[in-house]
């Protein structure tokens, strides 16, 4: 039994030390979203500027040649008085980061889109990740003018799209686990 | 049943783990599509762990209960469990710090060879091979602006552009004026859209001039060998980039001369294919370069994942390992167990314990065997126990026997202590031996007279170490005098009685009174015939004589007629004796009718009183007596008799007195009246007194000696007892007991009449 518990001990040490900290966190942030509505197109239009910081064992696995992926998620909620609120629509956009040692560049690709643009810089490269100009969220069509909806916006690393080893270590340790808050306003006119 | 479910389950737990952690294995690998089962595989392990801990605290914990309290078994049970976990545990832990050793070591081999420094030298020379590239394409677009800025084909710019482009290769030729304003344009696709506008990266070259600076606060690295080379306005802006579809392209761009007209700024943008084997080639070194780094940095993420998987599995399996150490332990110590409950409840005596069925190995043999052995132990109880009470009941009715045998029985121990005894015997010795079973004869015979001379015979018998004898013992004491036959056998010893003796007692007092009394019947009668015969024809002549010689010869009368007188006396007496006798053989029909004792002793008294010599008689009679059925004639010849007796006993005394008392007596559910005839004469004398009743035994001078002999006999005829011995005060005393009126009373008028009609 004494070797059982000696075996418990060490498991419990190896999760210890992989939960350790590196000295940068990161951090993924909301800084600020609006919808707006175009009235010749009737398209629900989203703005939002994000705030994209990686912890430095992500930028050190996206040095090492490891792609990235950075997801951001949009709801449309349906807000209702008495019972609970119910999503509407939901919209995924997937960006996936890179960095090419033959260029010394960084590639951001819009997995959605399939449009692909480089950066001389990861700074350059997070800052055009996170300037979301005008992504068509909703048609009106969808939507029912007379109720009340809500739009929440959220950004996060996927790290389910990282390589198996990475995925579980990225399971335990918090470097790993970057992601915003849920940023939820009104869905309405300006 | 039972056993069935769980081993599916058990099966099905199994699976469920191996499933488990192939699916862990297959996550460590790079397989995408079980991201995100990950979770799920974590929770299932965790469950397997959660409920393997649990199962095996609960065995330990009941292990540790068992041995505390001692329950059979537990003790081997700890030591097949230990010896089991330690023999799954001991090469578990090997292999597994083995396993962790080389894969962490094998993990470090990978990465320690020279690939890297391969790679990287790859990437120089493909970097390299590109610069060229892009250095012709610097100098293919400086040419190209030359051209533009001497001012040629300014008139048609868009012919002209068209031309450059076609002339030196270019994938895209584009003009952009102020704004980002497109001024000509041209391309090698020629459905081609609007080319994209200029990057903010190309505009912030041109723009600004101080290039360096803000490059440096934007971030950019600054390397010797940048790419973009240029650094001033009037510098190409160069910029090798990947395209969508895998390939790579060169973009540069030149700012022109400004124009004489506007005065603006316009940039020259020209994009340059490369070629595709380079393409290709730099795709392909730059992706095992990144790969292999890649893996370089996932190296600890490996390690940590194969440890985890490996620990998880080892960790599993070791739960499963010491719960089946539990589980076969107790499987294996079951049965054991079981046999050894069995075998204490056996030995407290619970032979209808049967185990339940064990397996077919040894183990199921012996527990089989066991439950043939309890099955035959309690079959063979049962039987020993349906002979005892065959036994029990034999004895019982055997008892019951014993206590209606009118013949007493005793059983004694080889020391002479009581072992069994019955009722008759206790009533032949007067004392009540059935409540003294267990003490010694010896002891008791110190008090009761009758037991030590029963002793003393019997004594002399074993001093001769006779083991049977019969002897017929006269017991002496003051109701008279008894015959007994006594026969005595010794019993065999066996392992829980130590033998003794049995001695078996027939009161044979009766059957000789009875036969000494025919003997006298038959005597009687004989004599009476005989005597009786030749006494007529005796008397006639004597009569005769008298007659003829009494007329005839007067003179000699007076001696004829004395003689002949006393002849003729003398045969009278004798007549009346023979007709005693015949009296005492014959017995006419008993006539029974319900009689007053105490009247009937007043009526006979009453003739005695006025006696010529007078006598005192006292009569004390109990006032409330029963009456009793009887022959008046012969009860009142009773009394007769026995005051005649009195009357001739006390013949010679002055003081003469009779006392007649009567009494009831209840005793033994028997009622009776006791009549106690007492004089003052002279009492029997000690050679006579215990035949007093038998004919011919008298003290008188006269008399026919049969007085008390007839009472005797109708007594008994009434079914009564009669006793003769002294008074107190001397004197004879004679009790008679005779059974109340009732059903007692009647069987013995019975026997009486039976006793009667043998004697006649």
């Amino acid at each position: 039994m004494s070797r059982l518990a000696a075996v418990c001990v060490a498991l419990v040490l190896v999760a210890g030390s992989a939960a350790n900290a590196q000295d940068d966190p990161g951090r993924f942030e909301v800084r600020s979203a609006s919808a707006g509505l175009d009235p010749g197109m009737n398209v629900w239009f989203l703005d939002a500027r994000l705030e994209l910081r990686l912890s430095a064992e992500a930028r050190e696995a996206l040095e090492s040649g490891v792609p990235l992926s950075v997801r951001v998620e949009v709801e449309i909620i349906h807000v209702r008085r008495w019972l609970l609120d119910r999503e509407n629509a939901s919209l995924t956009q997937l960006y996936e980061l890179q960095y090419h040692p033959l260029l010394e560049r960084y590639t951001v690709r819009n997995v959605n889109s399939g449009t692909l643009d480089t950066y001389a810089t990861l700074f350059a490269a997070l800052n055009s990740l996170g300037r979301i100009d005008r992504l068509p969220v909703i048609d009106t069509a969808l939507l029912d003018p007379e109720r009340v909806y809500d739009v929440r916006l959220r950004v996060l690393l996927d790290t389910e799209q990282l390589p198996g080893p990475l995925r579980l270590l990225a399971f335990w340790r918090r470097d790993w686990s970057l992601g915003s808050e849920w940023f939820r306003w009104n869905l309405e006119e300006e | 049943m039972k056993n069935v479910f769980y081993g599916t389950l058990l099966v099905a737990a199994a699976a469920l783990w191996i499933v488990g952690l192939l699916l862990f294995s297959q996550v460590t690998e790079n397989s995408d599509d079980f991201a995100r089962w990950t979770n799920w595989i974590f929770l299932i392990n965790a469950v397997g762990i959660i409920v393997l801990v649990s199962l095996i605290a609960g065995n330990l914990f009941r292990l540790i209960r068992d041995h505390r309290r001692q329950v059979p078994g537990s003790r081997l049970e700890t030591r097949v469990v230990t010896l089991l976990s330690v023999l799954a545990i001991a090469p578990l832990v090997v292999v597994y710090s083995f396993s962790v050793e080389f894969i962490n070591r094998g993990i470090d081999e990978w990465f320690n060879v020279d690939v890297e420094q391969g790679l990287g030298n790859a990437i120089e020379l493909s970097q390299t091979a590109l610069d060229l590239q892009t250095r012709d394409s610097v100098a293919a677009l400086e040419a190209m602006a030359r051209v533009l800025n001497s001012g040629e084909g300014r008139n048609d710019l868009a012919t002209e552009v068209g031309r450059l482009q076609r002339e030196r290769g270019a994938r895209e030729l584009t003009i952009f004026g102020p704004n980002n304003q497109i001024v000509a344009t041209s391309a090698e696709d020629p459905e081609a859209a609007v080319p994209p506008p200029p990057s903010e990266e190309m505009l912030l070259r041109f723009r600004q001039p101080a290039v360096d600076s803000s490059l440096a606060a934007a971030g950019v690295p600054q390397r010797s060998d940048d790419l973009v080379l240029a650094g001033r306005p009037g510098e190409p802006y160069v910029n090798l980039e990947p395209t969508a579809d895998g390939s790579f392209q060169i973009t540069t761009a030149v700012a022109l001369d400004p124009q004489l007209g506007t005065g603006e700024t316009q940039i020259l943008r020209a994009v340059f294919p490369v070629p595709p084997r380079f393409s290709e080639l730099a795709n392909s070194v730059e992706g095992s370069f990144n790969q292999f780094t890649g893996l370089d940095f996932q190296r600890t993420a490996l390690k940590y994942g194969f440890t985890l998987t490996l620990s998880l599995v080892l960790l599993i399996a070791l739960l499963a390992s010491v719960y089946g150490a539990f589980y076969s332990a107790r499987r294996l110590i079951g049965p054991i167990q079981q046999l050894m409950q069995g075998t204490q409840a056996v030995a407290r005596g619970d032979l209808d314990t049967r185990l339940p069925a064990a397996p077919h190995d040894e183990i199921g043999f012996l527990v089989n065997s066991f439950n043939d052995m309890t099955r035959r132990l309690a079959t063979a109880r049962q039987e020993a126990r349906t002979s005892e009470q065959l036994v029990d009941s034999e004895r019982q009715k055997l008892a019951v026997i014993l206590a209606r045998l009118s013949t007493g029985v005793v059983s004694l121990e080889p020391d002479m202590r009581i072992r069994t005894a019955n009722g008759a015997a206790s009533a032949i010795f007067g004392a009540d031996l059935e409540s003294h079973i267990g003490e010694s004869l010896e002891e008791l015979s110190e008090t009761r007279p009758q037991l030590a001379q029963f002793l003393t015979v019997a004594r002399a018998h074993t001093e001769r170490h006779e083991t049977e004898w019969r002897e017929q013992i006269v017991l002496r004491d003051d109701a008279g005098r008894r015959v007994l036959m006594c026969t005595c056998t010794e019993l065999p010893a066996e392992e829980s009685t130590p033998g003794g003796f049995v001695v078996v007692f027939d009161d044979v007092t009766e059957l000789l009174q009875a036969q000494r009394d025919a003997a006298w019947g038959e005597v009687a009668r004989r004599l009476a015939h005989e005597i009786k015969n030749p006494l007529t024809p005796i008397q006639l002549s004597a009569e005769r004589l008298r007659r003829r010689y009494l007329d005839a010869e007067t003179g000699k009368l007076d001696l004829l007629d004395r003689s002949t007188h006393t002849i003729i006396q003398q045969v009278e007496a004798m007549k009346d004796m023979v007709n005693a006798f015949s009296e005492y053989a014959r017995a006419p029909v008993m006539e029974l009718s319900f009689v007053d004792i105490n009247e009937l002793i007043g009526e006979v008294a009453e003739l005695y009183r006025h006696q010529e010599k007078p006598v005192a008689i006292e009569i004390a009679s109990e006032p409330k007596l029963p009456r009793i059925e009887a022959d008046i004639g012969r009860m009142r010849q009773v009394l007769h008799n026995l005051m005649r007796n009195a009357l001739e006993a006390t013949e010679n005394r002055t003081d003469a007195h009779i006392d007649i008392a009567t009494r009831f007596i209840a005793a033994d559910a028997r009622e009776s009246v006791e009549i106690v005839v007492t004089d003052n004469g002279p009492g029997f004398s000690a050679d006579i007194v215990d035949r007093a009743f038998e004919p011919y035994v008298t003290s008188k001078a006269k008399g026919t000696g049969l007085g008390l002999a007839i009472v005797k006999k109708l007594i008994e005829e009434h079914g009564g007892q009669i006793r003769a011995g002294n008074g107190e005060h001397g004197g004879a005393r004679i009790v008679i007991l005779l059974p109340a009126s009732g059903a007692s009373g009647a069987a013995h008028v019975d026997t009486g009449n039976e006793q009667r009609r043998e004697l006649a």
